[in-house]
């Protein structure tokens, strides 16, 4: 399976890295976030009642970068190509396999915004727990792979399914506890992430329940990837 | 060449689709109790109008579109050109040999390729993006793609818009040679203009299939 499984998922990233403006968007955002973005989440963050603090703000951000560039890249890898896919499917391969090559390029592709981010990061405030920040900053990827792919697999049209994607972003982000103390929303996908995130930018100790529910999440929402992949590589009802 | 048994055998096939949104929403039953055969060594018609359900029909039997009701039958290694080329963007003409020869298993892939680029005269275009091909040159690697490991059936739904005057006349040449080769092909177009090259043609007129 991984002979085939490889080199269609190497295509797949090819595909995605031939876009000068996602190459310079993988760039881009990351040291927007960063840079600027930081600055205004933590005043953003008291206006609405929060706690976030500059130094946990600029680790956060790195994160949230990650998170939007991440689901937006997924949610196109099968928006964009599922009539391809499905056909190739069809001519052999299978919708096991292509939704497996699928996965390996998300995670390629996710691996690579990680590190963009994670130095990003370190470039500007230092980093207190280095693996633990990347560790953080992927489990953001990882389950922004699994947003995008789901969106993807069932919402047909570009324009609504970015949207939706934006949407649920922009509700993790502005609903995440340190962000607002409206409490609407108790749990967010990625708010044992952004736990770690921040106390691995500014040198805490990292709670075992933060790592035990970023990893759930992150595993949760690859397989939920895969799933979406899969569902949008196979026969049509 | 042709031989009495049916590579492809389609009974009966229903596909209806929702349409629209609440309260807007209602079924539209494309086929009603479609019928039709191929056989090794045909060169077989589809004619029907716009929207009639032949496109349709053509992913049920592929599998790319599951059917509400009726009987599918196929035989052989399949090989399908669709009408809109589905294909990736960003990446080349060769790139997409190589990731359908993996999905066929096909060994001798270079000089299945080189084969077909020679035939369908695309060769310069091999490592080109999709992105950077005119419609013709699209639609010439879509059919190519469907004919790399030498189907036993062989699915077209029009296959040669986009094509000009010359390829146009090279497809059916090549049609007919692979024909003749013994392989079932089943042509469907809203207008087929080359009705004597033709074995058998059938027609889809609301939702079902007749002979003509």
């Amino acid at each position: 399976m991984l002979s085939a499984t490889l080199p269609t998922g190497a295509a797949f990233v090819r595909e995605h890295l031939r876009t000068p403006l996602t190459l310079v968007m993988l760039i881009a955002i990351p040291a927007f976030f960063v840079l600027v973005f930081a600055s205004v989440l933590g005043e953003f963050s008291e206006a609405l009642g929060g706690t976030l603090a500059s130094q946990s703000a600029t680790a956060i951000s790195a994160g949230w970068a990650t998170a939007f560039l991440c689901g937006a890249l997924a949610f196109f890898q099968v928006s964009s190509s599922r009539g391809a896919d499905r056909r190739l499917a069809a001519a052999g391969l299978g919708p096991l396999r292509v939704a497996s090559s699928r996965i390996l390029a998300a995670l390629a592709i996710g691996l690579t915004i990680s590190a963009v981010a994670f130095v990003t990061l370190w470039l500007r405030s230092g980093i207190a727990h280095p693996l633990h920040a990347f560790a953080a900053i992927f489990a953001f990827a990882a389950t922004y792979i699994g947003i995008g792919a789901v969106i993807g697999a069932f919402v047909k049209g570009q324009l609504e399914g970015s949207l939706l994607v934006v949407l649920v972003f922009s509700v993790d982000a502005f609903s995440d506890p340190q962000m607002t103390s409206n409490g609407l929303i108790a749990e967010t996908p990625t708010q044992n992430a952004a736990n770690l995130l921040v106390a691995a930018g500014g040198a805490q100790g990292s709670p075992p329940g933060d790592w035990v529910g970023a990893g759930s999440i992150a595993l949760a929402a690859l397989a939920v990837a895969l799933a979406a992949f899969w569902t949008s590589a196979r026969t049509r009802a | 060449m042709t031989s009495t048994e049916p590579i492809l055998r389609a009974e009966g096939v229903e596909k209806g689709f929702h349409r629209g949104v609440p309260p807007r929403r209602r079924r539209v039953e494309v086929l009603k109790g479609a019928n039709l055969e191929v056989r090794r060594g045909e060169l077989v018609g589809l004619v029907g109008e716009n929207g009639s359900g032949k496109s349709t029909l053509m992913k049920i039997v592929v599998g790319l579109l599951e059917r509400d009701g009726g009987a599918v039958e196929r035989s052989g290694k399949l090989g399908y050109c669709p009408q809109i080329p589905l294909l990736w963007e960003k990446l080349t003409v060769d790139e997409h040999f190589e990731l359908f020869a993996r999905a066929y298993e096909l060994e001798a892939e270079a000089a299945a390729a080189q084969s077909l680029l020679d035939e369908l005269q695309f060769e310069r275009y091999r490592g080109y993006r999709i992105e950077e091909l005119s419609g013709g040159t699209r639609q010439k690697l879509n059919l190519a793609l469907a004919l790399m490991h030498s189907p036993d059936l062989l699915l077209l739904d029009e296959p040669y818009s986009g094509f000009d005057w010359e390829t146009y006349l090279r497809f059916w040449e090549m049609s007919e040679r692979r024909r003749d080769e013994g392989m079932g092909i089943l042509i469907v177009s809203h207008l087929l203009a080359e009705r004597e090259r033709l074995d058998r043609m059938y027609e889809l007129r609301e939702g079902r299939i007749s002979g003509c």
